[in-house]
């Protein structure tokens, strides 16, 4: 059984229409690349899995839970059954949103402590292993503004991780970032997925989604215009695909 | 020397006079304006257009001209003088008139520091799950302290100075004390000294929130919104 099924997923903002019927699947531990022009409605479906925007119509599945049903009326759920809902993905935005207030630690450790996820001591011991995979034992004490982006991201996965989504979502993880910086955080989610983490990554590095990928989804103008294995990146089917590799020097 | 300490203690006197309206003013315009400043960020129409036009009102017209109104209104015009003649009369119009000036004035301060924080934030906050009291108390609260921190501790420190014109409807603040020795008081008159004197009190006064508030700001100065 797939892990996230998307059905006919449409959302506008007034009158543009910016998903127009989004249809996908995806299984335990794969990763999946959106890839596609600016505004083509990539960070819109992201938003509208991790309930961020909802949706106008269609239905989100998660092992088998109705994270979103445009059937359902949305005034009906109450303010928790939604928080759960979210706990179901994790986000790792462009910008990172890391908490400036909060030392490296403490961004990874408050929500799982307001959360009561475990106790304290479970926390941070959790905290720090997911501060040594991404490599930044050194830095726990530091604030955000003592970082560099690379870093930033990276403890910005962490925090995302300790909440132990289902799914990990990336909205072009590494576009804020020095062309120099890149590497570390693609070494970073490529590690997490030879771990089997179910992700979806919105991204504008082909070689990285050729390697990293089981599925690739090409989005145009709010449809899925090609989806497939990564071979599509190489092997394009369609032309508007063709063209947009094309732009892309491949 | 006699002569310095009768005036040293009428113008303390007067100074005590000063500092409550200081106090009583920033312990209610400090809400108050926590209240215009949501109320101007409304998505009630009606409503954010009727509070936008009070504050542009209040800050388009000089505090002097807002006490004297707040003072003679009711008595001259309304033929009802709720204020009476005396000092704690002068005093409730002199607080009003200065609550919802500065109210108007920290509103928009308020409103700059909760705007000012990125959406990110709040977004970061719900997408781990958290409430949106816990996204206000532990996320933007803190962020948006540093952000008003500078402009509250210029607008504060213009409050310690613009007491002073209660002068106008008579309160008996500092600048009246000091005044009244021109004219005559306790035996002592035209003496110009007492007045110019007053000058040290706000300079102490503010100079000690300028300490204040410089340690305020280096204690948030160690992140980075
Ligand atoms: N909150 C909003 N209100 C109105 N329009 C919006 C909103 N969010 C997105 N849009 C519009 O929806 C369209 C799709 O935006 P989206 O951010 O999903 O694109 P994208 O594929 O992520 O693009 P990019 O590669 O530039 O990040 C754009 O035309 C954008 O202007
Ligand atoms: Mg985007």
């Amino acid at each position: 059984m797939a892990i996230l099924e998307v059905k006919n997923l449409h959302k506008s903002f007034g009158k543009t229409e910016v998903l127009k019927g989004i249809d996908f699947s995806l299984e335990e531990g794969e990763v999946l690349s959106i890839i596609g022009s600016s505004g083509s409605g990539k960070t819109t479906l992201l938003r509208c899995l991790n309930s961020l925007e909802f949706a106008d119509r269609g239905t989100i599945t998660v092992a088998g839970e109705s994270i979103f049903d445009s059937s359902v009326d949305l005034k009906a759920r109450s303010e928790k059954t939604l928080r759960e809902k979210r706990l179901y993905f994790g986000l790792v935005f462009q910008s990172f949103n890391l908490f400036p207030q909060y030392s490296v630690l403490e961004n990874i450790t408050l929500a799982p402590k307001l959360l009561k996820k475990a106790t304290n001591e479970e926390i941070e011991k959790t905290a720090l292993e997911l501060i040594d995979s991404v490599g930044l034992s050194e830095k726990i004490n530091n604030y955000p503004c003592e970082l560099s982006g690379g870093q930033q991201q990276r403890v910005a996965i962490a925090r995302a991780l300790a909440l132990k989504p289902q799914i990990l979502c990336f909205d072009e993880p590494t576009s804020a970032l020095d062309p120099e910086l890149t590497g570390e955080v693609l070494k970073v989610i490529k590690s997490l997925a030879d771990k089997n983490m179910t992700m979806i990554v919105v991204t504008h590095e082909m070689s990285f989604a050729h390697d990293v990928s089981d599925k690739v989804i090409f989005m145009d103008s709010g449809v899925i215009a090609e989806s497939g294995s990564n071979e599509i990146l190489t092997n394009p089917q369609s032309q508007r695909l063709k063209a947009f590799l094309n732009a892309f020097g491949k | 020397m006699n002569t310095f300490l009768i005036v040293l203690e009428a113008l303390n006197v007067g100074f005590l006079q000063t500092l409550k309206l200081f106090a009583v003013t920033l312990i209610g315009a400090i809400p108050l304006g926590l209240i215009i400043s949501f109320g101007s960020m409304s998505k009630f129409k009606p409503l954010s257009v009727l509070v936008k036009t009070f504050v542009w009102i209040i800050r388009g017209t000089p505090l002097m001209l807002q006490l004297l109104i707040v003072y003679y209104f009711p008595g001259l015009v309304l033929n009802n003088p709720i204020w009476g003649s005396g000092e704690s009369g002068r005093f409730i119009a002199a607080s009003i008139a200065f609550i919802l000036n500065y109210a108007c004035y920290f509103s928009e301060i308020f409103r700059g520091g909760i705007q000012g924080v990125p959406v990110g934030q709040k977004e970061a906050g719900q997408v781990l799950g958290l409430s949106k009291s816990q996204i206000f108390f532990k996320i933007t609260l803190l962020q948006m302290i540093k952000r008003i921190v500078p402009p509250m501790s210029n607008e504060i420190i213009t409050l310690v100075k613009d007491t002073s014109l209660s002068r106008i409807i008579a309160l008996q603040e500092v600048i009246w004390a000091g005044q009244s020795f021109m004219k005559g008081a306790q035996g002592i008159s035209g003496q110009i000294w007492p007045l110019f004197f007053t000058g040290i009190y706000y300079l102490l006064f503010s100079g000690i929130l300028t300490i204040i508030f410089n340690k305020l700001e280096k204690k948030l100065s160690y992140f980075k919104t």
